[in-house]
């Protein structure tokens, strides 16, 4: 790498992109417009979402859903998975059922979701939560099942409670697996969150799917994934700076 | 300090022995788990309608629905596009992974793509697809290919990248032809990568495929449980999702093994 001068690193990147536009554009003039569209297509559709203020309210429609399954999912997850660290007969009792929800594909729920709870808001709450519980319960198992005996040993024997016991053994300690399992959970949300709005009552950025794909209006369809593909993107980058941001710690105790 | 007595040291009296039963692990485990069932079903039975799935009404109705053929016809379909999705995934996400990994230019190229095809919820292009394939089974095969190939894609990139220098200097000097530097070097090198990336790819695809047959009414479990709950029979819909978090675990089981069986040298990250 060393060698390459920076011009033609950036060079590729930009000539990459640039051919991807440009493969996308001509691409959609020589196909059906049922098909696929061209990007300048997409790009005028994806602006008169935003005009409109269609955009805005979609996105904040599915923000809202995925915010509170994720903040339900970690506001669940984390302490019970600490409490599964400090009481061992518990873990031992528990972590095989947890591994096995963590490996089960949730999607396969819904069908029994939507028949029980009907179309609302709380049922997709309950699909994101779903999708998201389980990595970080199930992360931060591995975490505790990895924590040093010495060290709350060492923590008996200077007399220290219960209360300073969480607070400077077992939260430290599992919070950087707790946060691979947030970042995991960040990339499974957004899929809970797409598949509630494809299945139960269609709202946000999936209804925007929807809609385009059932009005054959490929452009709208193609600017609401290219939305839901830079959430994407955004949601992943964030989730790895928060598991890089406390993976520092996790060399420590090794 | 007055008058404080110490606490005295613990008699030391031997376990009896239903105690060390009770605490070992097994029991522990098949107790949560007996715990959970009862929940369950008391729970259904004090609170939900009749026709909600409980543990009694799906052992009732288990293996009528385990050896019905229709049922192991849909099981056969949805598996058997998993397994081909993975393979066609693996084979062409290995290849462009490589390249890749191995060639800057090629890196450089496509990094964008594959990195934010990868973020991307698969679910959110199904109505691309099926645009695409129709409302046929081949959308559901090419969802699930779409959904596996990148995460092998950038495990197998990651794998070719991190071949140690010494391996392919050696290679080199021995005038090793790239063929052979690639299948006898970087191939085994990046196994347990590739292994990772299959793992984290086949949850993705059996997702995928689930999601395909509950948009595109394809025969297949997905399709057997919405078709089922639908109508209200949800003791049978569930023997559907016991078979997919069997083959879930199973694959992830499967995987963990291999890895520890195969490749004991392989350090995880």
């Amino acid at each position: 790498m060393g060698s390459e001068t920076r011009w033609a690193r950036y060079g590729t990147v930009v000539v990459s992109l640039l051919a991807g536009a440009a493969v996308w554009e001509v691409s959609g003039h020589f196909t059906t417009e049922a098909f696929w569209a061209p990007l300048s297509a997409t790009v005028r559709s994806l602006a008169g979402f935003a005009g409109s203020g269609v955009l805005l309210r979609q996105a904040a429609d599915s923000f809202q859903l995925y915010l509170s399954g994720l903040a339900l999912a970690i506001l669940v997850g984390a302490p019970l998975g600490m409490l599964l660290a400090r009481v061992r007969w518990l873990r031992v009792a528990l972590e095989n059922y947890i591994t096995m929800l963590y490996a089960t594909p949730m999607v396969a729920l819904i069908p029994f979701i939507l028949s029980m709870m009907g179309f609302g808001f709380a049922p997709k709450v309950l699909v994101v939560f779903l999708f998201a519980v389980f990595p970080v319960l199930y992360n931060t198992v591995e975490g505790a099942r990895s924590i040093r005996p010495e060290l709350i040993e060492v923590a008996h024997s200077f007399r220290s409670n219960e209360w300073r016991l969480w607070c400077d053994v077992m939260i430290p300690y599992t919070l950087p697996f707790m946060m691979t399992g947030v970042r995991q959970a960040i990339a499974r949300g957004l899929v809970g969150m797409v598949a509630a709005e494809f299945f139960l009552s269609p709202s946000g950025l999936g209804q925007m799917i929807m809609m385009g794909s059932q009005n054959f209006d490929t452009a709208g369809m193609l600017a609401a994934i290219l939305i839901i593909v830079l959430l994407g993107v955004g949601l992943m980058d964030l989730g790895r700076f928060l598991e890089n941001r406390f993976a520092a710690w996790r060399g420590y105790n090794r | 300090m007055t008058a404080q007595a110490l606490p005295a040291a613990r008699p030391v009296v031997s376990k009896p022995a239903w105690r060390d039963w009770v605490e070992s692990p097994l029991f522990l485990k098949a107790a949560a788990g007996a715990i959970m069932l009862l929940l369950w079903e008391g729970v259904v039975r004090a609170l939900a309608p009749a026709y909600v799935a409980r543990p009694s009404g799906i052992a009732r109705v288990f293996t009528a629905v385990i050896s019905d053929q229709q049922f192991l016809a849909a099981a056969g379909a949805t598996l058997s596009a998993v397994i081909m999705g993975l393979l066609v995934s693996l084979v062409l996400g290995t290849l462009v992974g490589f390249a890749m990994g191995r060639i800057n230019m090629m890196e450089r190229g496509l990094r964008y793509y594959v990195n934010s095809l990868f973020a991307t919820p698969m679910i959110a292009i199904l109505p691309l697809v099926t645009l695409w394939f129709g409302y046929s089974a081949d959308a559901r095969f090419a969802i699930v290919v779409f959904a596996a190939f990148f995460s092998v894609t950038i495990n197998a990139c990651d794998g070719a990248r991190s071949v140690p220098m010494e391996y392919l200097e050696v290679a080199h000097s021995f005038r090793a032809r790239p063929l052979h530097t690639l299948f006898d070097i970087i191939f085994p090198s990046s196994l347990p990568y590739l292994l990772a990336g299959v793992r984290l790819a086949a949850g993705r695809a059996l997702i995928g495929a689930v999601v395909a047959e509950f948009f595109v009414s394809i025969p297949g479990l997905g399709y057997f449980i919405l078709y089922n709950s639908r109508t209200f029979k949800h003791n049978e819909a569930f023997v559907a999702v016991i078979v997919l978090v069997a083959v879930g675990v199973s694959f992830e089981v499967l995987v963990n093994w291999l890895t520890r069986r195969y490749l004991p040298w392989a350090r995880r990250n």
